[in-house]
């Protein structure tokens, strides 16, 4: 029975991952909620699989583990939150960005052609000042592009 | 011992809060933290005969690590040493600085890095000494860096703390290889055969040399002492004369009873020394600041200091204590003097200085014997060094009392150097007038310098002082007495030489100027310095931009990636772990084919809403699952869940563009597929796995419990709200935060538009569009 879940569990995992690769946002949001399945089970898994009682003392022991699915009770409601925040999140980039593509939404930076060579990825966080004026020469960061988002309105 | 150790971490604390109060006059405050220090002078002063005292504190008893401070002769010798400097540091300070310092800073970092100094020394456990050495790292990092506003005090206090830092690490490696071959970690409890016989002897022994080259600035990891003058001169004094510098030499000192039979660390250490000595004492000619002069001298000092030790016999080690002491006594004084200088004039560059004999003349009494002493010149306590060190050096053969030659003999000429600036016409920045300094900053020079005389003139006290660290070092046997005049020997012939050598080097100073700026190289450890630090942030800046400054798909598949590959090497090197467990059970084969819908579904699924639905299926699967794994309660749950999200899918598709997936690129979705199928399979392994190294389940303390305890028959029900009510909690938070930030966002989008230049036609199947780029708005 475990080596069952064991494959189930590796093929929830794969099709999340693939998913999770995904362009289209929604896509992705379903990727993270087949990893949660697949964790779920993993735990129980993990624990060890019975088919005695359940944890309820009215019935009749031996009963199956209780502390696995406690957590995994956890896990479930927490998955929820997850799925509705970055459900809603895409919701707000598409709002903002105008597409779904997860792809597009990549740092300016690594994109920009045009940016110098040396340049420090993140221009607003500098290492400690240069010992030397002449020597930080290298890292003249006036041209960097900025990302902005728009001001909504009210 | 160990109030002498813990004294000056207390009284930081309090000059910290005192600084602000007390002004200047904290520095009496701080000078007490070094009393107990000094009255270890009291055991110190019995001690060629007496027992090593053992006082020690337990601390951490599981991993083996106590406060075992050991008082033997060479550890409370250095120890009043250190407390000695750092009392007359102190109080030189009080008149040094200016009002306008911040003392409560200046002084507790002060007493940090002398109590972690005395820690260092006086340690017998050897986790505690790497801590004390680490310790000593930071605190003189605060120190250097003490005027941070200066962009040369923060580079070099950068410097130091990297050399020393890297030096830390390979301090810390050697210590575990110790700990573990010699089968104790206090450095007297070792079994020295087992040590010496275990295959972790060299990389142990080429560690301890990394962390004492590091320490005391020996070629090539001498870059940083230099730049560590942007210090005040106080602490200049402390950390060169006696203290941090040296603690590489004490390390030689003691690891050379555990490593000096190897003769590769006599072979390592001697050869590293002298180059040293003569290195730093060529630069120290060329130098026109005063202070750089005295760094680059204390450089070539400490490679004296170091070939002596590295010795490791009792010539050696007998010749370097005393070495130890008037190194420590006459370099001390001569910072001291060059800060007043400092002090008086508003300079240290020798070309702008010459004739302040007259202006200040105790001063220059002070300097002139401290440079006699620096030089070798009879009757001060330089020149008995010497001879023992050309007597060690003689010993060891031609070359290297040659070599000893040439570095005394450019130690005599940069000696007489730093004294031309009381010499000549009367010169001095314009707009001050020197005049003889407070007694403040006098007293203490005068007193090293009265030392450093006492040495040469009654050789019998630097001996009697010398003595006392004999059975610590192991130079007991060793008969030689120190005198000032022992007849016409080798020695005395080498020193003639020298001071013949250093007579020419002083009369011809114009050339040999010359010749040093044209021997000058293009590359030195500065430059290697600079380049290494600024590749590490062209490297460091490069590699986040193209990790990641990706876009998120591109960043998972690097760290998936990695993930795969580490994981992976695992299952490569334990494939006995992961074995089939179990027989597949009919009932629940149902369940597991509708789980396997799901994820195929999903995969094949070509529109938003059937893959949404095809995803429920999985949900209600894995819902089934539970029902038949006997877990009733996450069957309910996972329903409830599963219903609620697909209603919330529908509400969001409302907003979102229609059509399916967009087209991946070839090359990344056969990498995906890889990645994917890696990930799949690495969790069936884990799994596997996790069965197989199962611990026993603590859930019987659960069910036998719920009902007592809490009086709960649903032994989950009770786990969630009683056992781990806590976890419950932080679950609600969750949730409640995550329903206030669905809820800000979807406000924040109520007005939201599509930006105009993509409120393009929405990317179809079709027609991949290229991501729009994000331009920089003005």
């Amino acid at each position: 029975m475990e080596t069952l879940f064991a494959l189930l569990i590796g093929l929830l995992i794969g099709t999340g991952v693939f998913l999770l690769l995904s362009r289209s946002i929604v896509r992705v949001v379903l990727g993270l909620s087949f990893i949660t399945y697949g964790g779920n089970l993993a735990i129980l898994t993990v624990a060890g699989l019975r088919e005695d009682a359940p944890p309820l003392l009215t019935l009749r022991g031996p009963y199956a583990d209780p502390l696995p699915q406690a957590l995994i009770l956890t896990a479930i409601v927490i998955g929820f939150a997850t799925t509705a925040l970055v459900l809603t999140v895409a919701l707000r980039a598409y709002q903002v960005a105008g597409h779904d593509d997860v792809e597009a939404f990549g740092d300016s930076l690594a994109r920009d052609p045009d940016a110098q060579l040396d340049m420090a990825a993140d221009p607003e966080h500098q290492g400690p000042d240069r010992p030397d004026p002449a020597e930080a020469q290298v890292f003249v960061l006036a041209a960097v592009p900025r990302v902005r988002l728009p001001e909504d309105g009210p | 011992m160990t109030l002498a150790v813990f004294l000056p971490f207390l009284l930081a604390a309090l000059c910290a809060g005192l600084g602000p109060r007390l002004g200047r006059r904290t520095g009496y405050v701080a000078a007490l933290a070094f009393v107990p220090a000094l009255l270890l002078a009291g055991p110190l002063s019995a001690m060629p005969g007496a027992v090593p005292a053992l006082e020690v504190t337990r601390w951490v008893p599981t991993l083996d690590l106590a406060l075992a401070f050991r008082g033997d002769g060479f550890s409370l010798l250095f120890a009043v040493l250190v407390g000695v400097i750092g009392t007359l540091a102190s109080l030189y300070a009080v008149a040094y600085l200016s009002e306008r310092e911040r003392f409560g800073r200046f002084y507790s970092y002060l007493l940090l890095f002398g109590g972690s100094m005395l820690g260092l020394v006086l340690s017998d456990n050897l986790i505690a000494l790497f801590g004390f050495w680490e310790l000593t790292s930071v605190t003189s990092f605060l120190l250097i860096g003490l005027w941070h506003t200066r962009s040369a005090a923060r580079d070099g206090a950068v410097k130091a703390f990297l050399v020393s830092a890297l030096g830390g690490l390979g301090l810390l490696a050697a210590v575990a290889m110790i700990g573990i071959a010699g089968g104790s970690t206090s450095l007297s409890g070792l079994n020295l055969e087992a040590l010496r016989a275990s295959p972790l002897f060299t990389p142990a022994l080429l560690l301890v040399l990394l962390a004492a080259f590091t320490k005391s600035a020996q070629l090539p990891f001498h870059l940083w002492l230099p730049t560590a003058m942007e210090a005040p001169t106080p602490v200049s004094a402390f950390l060169h004369s006696a203290t941090m510098v040296k603690a590489g030499v004490v390390l030689v000192a003691k690891f050379g009873l555990l490593f000096g039979s190897s003769p590769l660390w006599g072979g390592i250490i001697v050869p590293v020394g002298l180059a040293t000595l003569v290195w730093g004492a060529w630069i120290a000619l060329r130098q026109t600041d005063l202070k750089a002069l005295l760094a680059y001298s204390t450089v070539s000092q400490l490679g004296l200091l170091m070939s002596l030790y590295g010795l490791a016999d009792a010539e050696g080690n007998f010749a370097a204590t005393a070495h130890l002491l008037n190194h420590a006594a006459f370099k001390a004084a001569l910072f001291f003097v060059v800060g007043i200088i400092d002090h008086e004039t508003g300079t240290r560059e020798i070309p702008l200085l010459g004739g302040l004999r007259k202006a200040l003349p105790l001063t220059f009494a002070a300097a002139l014997l401290a440079s006699l002493s620096m030089a070798g010149v009879p009757p001060l306590g330089g020149f008995i060094s010497k001879e023992l060190f050309y007597e060690a050096m003689l010993h060891q053969g031609p070359v290297f009392i040659a070599v000893a030659v040439l570095g005394s003999a450019l130690t005599f000429a940069y000696s007489f150097r730093l004294l031309r600036v009381f010499w000549g016409p009367r010169r001095h920045p314009a707009g001050v007038q020197p005049h003889e300094a407070p007694p403040g900053l006098l007293l203490p020079a005068g007193l090293l310098t009265l030392g450093a005389l006492a040495f040469g003139l009654l050789p019998g006290s630097v001996e009697a002082l010398t003595r006392t660290a004999q059975n610590a070092l192991d130079f007991a046997t060793y008969t030689s007495h120190l005198s000032l005049w022992h007849g016409v020997t080798p020695a005395l012939l080498a020193t003639l030489l020298t001071w013949g050598l250093g007579a020419v080097l002083i009369w011809q100073a114009g050339r040999v100027a010359i010749l040093g700026r044209r021997l000058t190289p293009r590359v030195n450890a500065n430059t290697v310095y600079y380049a290494l630090t600024e590749g590490v942030n062209v490297l460091s800046s490069r590699l986040i931009a193209r990790t990641q400054g990706l876009a998120l798909p591109d960043q998972l598949r690097l760290m998936l990636g990695a993930a795969a590959l580490i994981a992976g090497y695992a299952v490569w090197r334990a494939p006995q772990v992961f074995h089939p467990i179990g027989t597949p059970p009919l009932a629940l084969l149902p369940v597991a084919a509708l789980l396997v819908a799901g994820a195929v579904g999903v995969l094949l699924a070509r529109s938003r809403l059937t893959a949404v639905v095809v995803t429920g299926l999985t949900g209600f699967g894995s819902a089934a699952a539970f029902l038949g794994l006997r877990a009733p309660d996450l069957a309910l749950t996972q329903l409830l869940v599963e219903a609620v999200t697909v209603i919330l899918y529908l509400l969001a598709f409302r907003y979102l563009p229609r059509g399916g997936d967009l087209p991946r690129a070839r090359w990344r979705l056969r990498l995906d597929l890889l990645l994917a199928a890696s990930m799949g399979l690495g969790a069936t392994l884990l799994v596997l796995a996790g069965v197989r190294f199962l611990a026993p389940p603590i859930s019987p303390y659960y069910l036998e419990n719920s009902y007592e305890l809490a009086g709960g028959r649903n032994v989950v029900n009770v786990l969630l709200v009683d056992f781990r009510g806590f976890d419950t909690l932080g679950e609600i938070v969750v949730v409640g935060t995550v329903a206030l930030a669905v809820l800000a966002l979807v406000r924040l989008g109520k007005g939201g538009r599509p930006r105009p230049e993509a409120s393009a036609p929405p990317p179809s199947p079709e027609t991949p569009p290229a991501p729009p780029r994000i331009k920089e708005e003005t």
